[in-house]
């Protein structure tokens, strides 16, 4: 039972990311606006199985990150598709990244699915008072990079032993 | 024949990964079809014994003191016109249902909240939402148990709402932060910081005279508009209980 869940613990911890995206803790926030979690699956896991996997698992977590938000014509799937690419080409075996490049990473990476997201309101609701979107929606990008990349370092390097442990037993694809 | 065998073996329909992987992609578009519904309830039922008490109403009372003002001031002016008029054309009828918030998503692009109460409760896509203050949202979608509201400040909320006291029309969009923006499409109208917002009598959306908020500032006027920061009665970053409106309108 024990081997069984260790193997299985990436799939199992991949269903409790709509659960901290739903409880969204405020203790963690900063200036209102939570980290990117995700990003901090995402990661570890690209970096254990390689770009193709981090591509496919990116759509899956963006297929439910946009089931779950109400902005239904919006979605975060490229953003986090392309990050799923870039992640799996850090390699393990010359030690490029340590536990706090982690926080570096995930902040560009941030950045990145946020701005995304930001040009997609822009672009569908293009009109005179999209103008009214700016400061806020920049506020919120470099706040959710902040708080990503703070707490990257913590969640990343845990979910990458996990899913190193993990890889050996069994390999989700 | 051992061609034959070890090719058959080799089709990806035989390979146990490959239906495994097939059979998680079907339930990931599940999940996206259904918009997250198995995912809600599931939440539902894991966050049940961690819902919010009732004991908020000390952080609540000045909402709550500040919406009644705004309500009564607005029951005196109805009823001064109801009485020159002399018959009531309409009376509307309203049913409430009492939620409880288990999930906020009030930072970033995403601004909603979960409630416990879904379409087994009656709740229906499009009831608004109101909190000790005023108006909160609007329902956006709902499971069997839970339903996703769509608040005042997200980036895709627009209302149509009026300054009571100039009796000015206008259209509250939400801007990303907690502090949605009026945007009235005259440059010359006289408002006022101060001035109390309330849903617009001319919306087909919302019922007429719900509190929203209070203009917090005035921008200049641009291009024949001119704009006003609004600071929203119902704080739905401190509400753990709410009212669903169903209300005929």
């Amino acid at each position: 039972m024990g081997n069984y869940f260790k193997s299985k613990i990436s799939l199992i911890s991949f269903l409790f990311i709509p659960i901290v995206y739903f409880w969204d803790p405020n203790w963690l926030e900063f200036l209102g606006v939570q980290p990117y979690w995700p990003l901090f699956w995402l990661l570890p896991w690209s970096m254990t199985y390689g770009s193709f996997n981090g591509s496919i698992i990116g759509l899956f977590l963006g297929l439910i990150l946009d089931s779950l938000s109400i902005n239904s014509s919006l979605t975060q799937i490229p953003g986090l598709v392309l990050c799923g690419i870039w992640f799996g080409k850090f390699s393990i075996s010359n030690n490029f990244v340590g536990h706090f490049r982690f926080g570096l990473i995930c902040s560009i990476a941030s950045f990145f699915c946020g701005s995304l997201y930001f040009f997609q309101i822009l672009i569908k609701y293009w009109s005179d008072y999209t103008i009214f979107l700016y400061l806020p929606s920049i506020k919120n990008i470099f706040a959710q990079v902040f708080i990503t990349g703070l707490l990257a370092p913590l969640f990343c390097s845990l979910l990458f032993r996990l899913f190193q442990a993990s890889k050996g037993r069994d390999k989700l694809i | 024949m051992l061609d034959i065998r070890r090719i058959s073996t080799n089709r990806w329909w035989n390979k146990k990964n490959n239906w495994g992987l097939f059979i998680f992609l079907l339930f990931l578009f599940f999940v996206r079809i259904s918009k997250g519904s198995l995912y809600k309830d599931f939440y539902y039922l894991i966050s049940k014994p961690f819902w919010p008490g009732q004991f908020q109403r000390e952080v609540l009372t000045k909402s709550v003191e500040q919406e009644f003002l705004i309500r009564l001031k607005q029951l005196e002016k109805d009823n001064k016109r109801l009485r020159e008029i002399l018959s009531l054309q309409r009376s509307s009828d309203s049913e409430s249902i009492s939620a409880n918030v288990i999930s906020r998503k009030n930072g970033s692009f995403w601004r909603q909240i979960i409630l416990n109460k879904g379409a087994k409760d009656g709740v229906e896509i499009g009831n608004f939402v109101v909190g000790p203050g005023g108006l909160l949202g609007r329902v956006d979608n709902t499971s069997l148990f839970t339903s996703t509201v769509k608040l005042l400040t997200s980036p895709e909320s627009k209302v149509g709402v009026w300054v009571e006291r100039i009796q000015m029309h206008g259209l509250l969009v939400g801007s990303g932060n907690d502090y949605p923006k009026v945007i009235f499409y005259n440059k010359d109208i006289d408002i006022k910081v101060g001035d109390f917002v309330l849903s617009s009598p001319a919306s087909t959306l919302l019922p007429p005279n719900i509190p929203i908020g209070i203009i917090q500032s005035v921008d200049e006027g641009f291009k024949a508009k001119k704009t006003a920061n609004i600071l929203l009665s119902g704080k739905p970053q401190a509400i753990d209980w709410v009212q669903i409106l169903k209300v005929e309108i």
